[in-house]
C-alpha cells in the first residue's frame, strides 16, 4: 500500500538524519547552541524573550557563587531510544489512523467520533507548549512571581471558549473557521479572506515553533540546527498527510499524557523534598541566600545592599520581570480574546459529535491546563531553591533550561543513572509536545487552504470525497514543507514577534468576526471582511513598529556603551579577563555591524511603546466590524439570522461529521 | 447534512425558544463579562498597585500569590457551575424545544 511505503520512507529518512547527527564527526559544524531562544514560544507570547538583566550578572558574581554548568548534556543513548519510542508509538497510531481515513469529515474532524474526554485531553495537548513547560518554569526561577503570573492567561482563555465560543460553533460550523464566517455571508470572498487569515496566523505559529524546535533539539540532542527542524518538519507532515485530525488527535493525547506525567512527577519531588509543606518551600525561597544576591545584583542591581531591604521577599513580588502594566493588559486581551480565535483551536471543537461534548472537551482541557500550570509554578520555585537562579541562568540566560536541569538533579543528578533517565524522559516530553503543537498548526492551516479555497472556492462545493481527500493531504505536505523551508530560513530570526502576532491576529480579526456573526444580527460579508482585514493589518502594522522587533541602532548604542565601560576599566589600568576581552571585540563587531541600522520597516527605534498590540488592534477590528457592517446593509444576511441563531442555540440541523 | 429541513422563522418565534435564548444570554454573557473582570483585575491590581500584592498574609505568602492561586478557584468554579446548569437547565429546555418541533 502507498501509505505504508510512504509511513516507511519517513521513517527510514528519520533514522536517517539522526544516525547522520548522531556522529559528531559526519556532523557539519555543530557549533555550540546557544539556548537563549530554545523554547518554542507556544502558549506564553513573550515567556522566552532573552531576559535583560543577565548581561550585568558576569559583572558582579557573588562571593558564594555556587558551581556553574554551562550546557545541559543528556545522557545521548537513553535519550535517543526515548525519542525513537514516541516516533515509533506515533507512527502506529498513524498508520491505525490513515486507515480510517477515507473521507472529508474524516480527515478535518476525525469522523466527529471523538469523545469529550479525549478532545479534552487533545485541546490540552494543543495547548501546552514547551514555552510553558520550559520557559515559563524558567521565567520563575529567575523572576519569581511575575513567571507565575504569565500561566493566568492561557488558563483564563478557556473561560471565554466555554461560555461563548465552543458550543454555538460546534453547532453552526463543519471544519473550519470559514465555514462559521461564510454561513450567511457571500461565501467566496468571506471564505478566500478567512482562509488567508488562517493560513496567516497558522504560519506565524508554526514558524516560530519550528524555529524554537529547531534550537531545542540542537541542544537537547547536539544536532545541527537544520537537522533537527527537518526532523521534525518530517515527522509532523507524517502525522497529518496521512493520519489526518486522527492522528493528530492521538498524537496530542499522547503527548498530553506524557507530559503530565513528567510534570507531576517533578512537581512532587520537589514537595517531597520540601517536607510536602508549601510554606516551608517558600520560606526556604525567601531566606535562600543566593536567590537573595540574584534579585539584589542580577535583576535589581543594588552593588550594595539597601538596609532593611528583603531580597528574598522581594522574588515573590511583582514587576521584577513585567515592567509594564499597559503592556501585561494588552497581553491579557490577547490572550483573553485570542486563544478562542484560533483556527486550529476552533476546528478541534468538530471533531466531537454534538455542543454537549464540545462542553465538555473543554472542562476536561481547562482542568489538565490549571493542574498543569500551578504544577509548573511549584517546579519553577523548586528549580530557583534548589538549582539556584545562578546555575540556571549561566546555563541559558533566559532561564529556559530550569526544568530540564532540575529533572537531571532530582533523578539523581548529573551523571547518575536516575538523573539521566529522568532528563532524557523530560526531553522526550519536550520533543513530543513540540511535535503534538506543530501538527495541529500544519492541519489548519492546510484545511483553509484545501477546504475553503480550493473545494468550495475552485470547485464551488462539488469535489468527491476521495478528492476532497486527495487534494487536503497534497496541501498538507506543501504547507509542511513550507513550514520546515522557512522554520530553515528563519534560524537567525527573531521569532517572539511571530507568536505575539498570532495572537494579536486571532483576537482583533478571527474573535470578532466569529462572535458577531454567532450573536449580531445585522452582521454581514462587509462586516466579517472588514473586522478580518482590518484586525489582521492593524496587528501587524502595530507589532512592526513595536519594541519585539530587532532594532540595529539599539543593539549598536548597548555596543557602546559595554566599549566605553570596558575600555574605562582598561585606561584606568586594570588588565581585563579573558572574557571581558572577548565581550569587548564582541561588543566592536556588535557596534560595527549595527550602528546606523534600521529594523525591517526601517526604524531606528519603535514607534509603538507595547509589546502586544491587542489593546490597540482589537477595538480596531471590532470597530471596522460594525462600521463595515453598517455601511454595506445586506439584508440576506438578516433574514438568514434566525437560522443561524437557532442553530447555535439549539444545535438543529448539526452538521453530522460522519455524513457523506 | 440532515435531510429535515426547518422553519427556522417560526422556530425563532416559539415561545420556548425565546426563553431558552434569553436564559442562555443572560447566563453566558454575565459569567463572561464577569469573570473577564476578575482577570483583568490580575494585571492591573499587580501592575499600579503592587504594594497590594506584597502585603504579607499567611508566613512569607502575600496577597499577590494567594491573588493568583484564585483566579484559578475562580475558573474552577465557573466551569463547574456552567456545567452544572448547562446540563441541568439548557440541555434539558432545549430537548423540550426539539421534541415539540420534530
Amino acid at each position: 500500500m502507498l501509505t505504508k511505503t510512504l509511513l516507511a520512507t519517513i521513517l527510514t529518512l528519520f533514522l536517517t538524519t539522526v544516525g547522520f547527527a548522531a556522529d559528531p564527526a559526519k556532523a557539519p559544524s555543530a557549533s555550540a547552541p546557544t539556548a537563549s531562544q530554545a523554547v518554542p514560544q507556544g502558549t506564553a507570547p513573550q515567556a522566552a524573550q532573552p531576559a535583560p538583566a543577565a548581561s550585568a550578572a558576569k559583572q558582579a558574581v557573588p562571593a558564594a557563587a555556587p558551581a556553574t554548568q554551562t550546557k545541559v548534556k543528556p545522557n545521548r543513548a537513553i535519550t535517543i531510544t526515548m525519542f525513537m519510542a514516541i516516533i515509533g508509538i506515533t507512527l502506529c497510531v498513524v498508520v491505525w489512523a490513515a486507515k480510517q481515513t477515507t473521507s472529508a469529515a474524516d480527515f478535518y474532524a476525525a469522523g466527529g467520533g471523538i469523545t469529550g474526554l479525549q478532545n479534552g485531553w487533545a485541546i490540552a495537548g494543543d495547548y501546552m507548549s514547551a514555552a510553558s513547560f520550559l520557559g515559563m518554569s524558567g521565567l520563575i526561577s529567575l523572576y519569581g512571581i511575575d513567571g507565575f503570573m504569565y500561566a493566568v492567561g492561557p488558563m483564563f482563555s478557556f473561560i471565554a471558549i466555554l461560555l461563548v465560543v465552543a458550543e454555538p460553533c460546534r453547532n453552526a460550523g463543519k471544519f473550519t473557521l470559514g465555514d462559521i464566517l461564510s454561513f450567511r455571508a457571500s461565501p467566496k470572498p468571506v471564505r478566500a479572506v478567512a482562509a488567508l487569515s488562517t493560513v496567516t496566523v497558522s504560519l506565524f505559529y508554526l514558524i516560530a515553533q519550528m524555529v524554537g524546535a529547531g534550537k531545542l533539539m540542537q541542544v537537547l540532542l547536539d544536532i545541527p540546527y537544520r537537522v533537527s527542524v527537518i526532523g521534525v518538519g518530517v515527522l509532523m507532515v507524517g502525522y497529518v498527510v496521512f493520519g489526518g485530525m486522527k492522528a493528530t488527535t492521538w498524537v496530542q493525547i499522547i503527548k498530553a499524557a506524557l507530559l503530565m506525567s513528567g510534570t507531576v512527577l517533578l512537581a512532587f519531588l520537589v514537595m517531597a523534598k520540601a517536607g510536602m509543606n508549601p510554606f516551608r518551600l517558600f520560606t526556604d525561597i525567601v531566606n535562600n541566600q543566593l536567590i537573595q544576591d540574584h534579585i539584589r545584583l542580577n535583576v535589581l542591581k543594588d552593588a550594595l545592599p539597601k538596609p532593611g531591604f528583603d531580597y528574598g521577599q522581594r522574588f515573590l513580588e511583582p514587576g521584577l520581570f513585567l515592567k509594564n502594566p499597559l503592556d501585561q493588559i494588552s497581553l491579557g486581551i490577547a490572550w483573553a480574546l485570542g486563544a478562542a480565535g484560533l483556527p486550529h483551536i476552533l476546528m478541534r471543537f468538530f471533531t466531537v459529535p454534538n455542543a454537549k461534548e464540545a462542553r465538555k472537551s473543554i472542562v476536561v482541557a481547562l482542568f489538565i491546563n490549571s493542574t498543569f500550570f500551578f504544577l509548573i509554578n511549584l517546579i519553577g520555585f523548586g528549580a530557583a531553591l534548589y538549582l539556584t537562579p545562578q546555575l540556571i541562568s549561566s546555563v541559558d540566560k533566559g532561564g529556559n533550561m530550569a526544568t530540564l536541569l532540575l529533572a537531571q538533579k532530582l533523578g539523581g543528578g548529573a551523571g547518575s543513572l536516575g538523573g539521566d533517565l529522568f532528563l532524557a524522559f523530560i526531553c522526550a516530553v519536550a520533543f513530543a509536545t513540540i511535535l503534538a503543537v506543530v501538527s495541529g498548526l500544519v492541519l489548519a492551516a492546510s484545511a483553509a487552504i484545501a477546504h475553503d479555497v480550493y473545494v468550495n472556492i475552485i470547485k464551488n462545493g462539488k469535489a468527491d470525497q476521495q478528492e476532497q481527500v486527495r487534494v487536503a493531504r497534497i496541501t498538507s505536505l506543501f504547507v509542511g514543507i513550507a513550514a520546515i523551508v522557512m522554520g530553515l530560513a528563519a534560524e537567525k530570526e527573531n521569532v517572539v514577534a511571530l507568536v505575539a502576532l498570532a495572537f494579536a491576529v486571532a483576537a482583533s480579526g478571527n474573535f470578532p468576526a466569529v462572535m458577531l456573526s454567532l450573536f449580531w444580527k445585522k452582521f454581514n460579508t462587509a462586516g466579517t471582511i472588514s473586522a478580518l482585514l482590518v484586525g489582521t493589518i492593524s496587528a501587524l502594522a502595530l507589532v512592526m513598529i513595536s519594541p519585539v522587533m530587532t532594532y540595529p541602532q539599539k543593539i549598536a548604542d548597548d555596543a557602546r556603551k559595554m566599549i566605553v565601560t570596558l575600555e574605562k576599566k582598561q585606561a584606568e589600568g586594570a588588565v581585563l579577563a579573558e572574557k571581558d576581552l572577548k565581550t569587548l571585540e564582541k561588543a566592536r563587531a556588535d557596534f560595527a555591524k549595527n550602528d546606523g541600522g534600521t529594523s525591517m520597516v526601517g526604524l531606528k527605534a519603535a514607534i509603538f511603546p507595547l509589546k502586544n498590540p491587542g489593546i490597540v488592534s482589537a477595538p480596531l477590528g471590532l470597530l471596522a466590524a460594525i462600521f463595515g457592517t453598517l455601511l454595506f446593509r445586506d439584508r440576506r444576511a438578516e433574514d438568514m439570522f434566525d437560522e443561524i441563531e437557532v442553530r447555535q442555540i439549539t444545535g438543529l440541523g448539526i452538521a453530522k461529521a460522519s455524513d457523506h | 447534512m440532515d435531510a429535515q429541513t426547518y422553519d427556522w422563522g417560526k422556530i425563532a418565534r416559539n415561545p420556548k425558544y425565546l426563553e431558552l435564548k434569553r436564559r442562555k444570554r443572560v447566563f453566558l454573557f454575565g459569567w463572561w463579562i464577569a469573570s473577564s473582570i476578575y482577570y483583568f483585575l490580575l494585571p492591573t491590581l499587580s501592575g499600579y498597585f503592587p504594594d497590594l500584592f506584597r502585603i504579607k498574609l499567611m508566613g512569607v505568602i502575600n496577597f499577590g500569590y494567594l491573588f493568583i492561586l484564585s483566579q484559578f478557584v475562580v475558573a474552577f468554579f465557573v466551569a463547574i457551575y456552567y456545567t452544572k446548569v448547562a446540563n441541568n437547565v439548557f440541555d434539558r429546555l432545549t430537548e423540550e424545544l426539539v421534541a415539540e418541533i420534530q
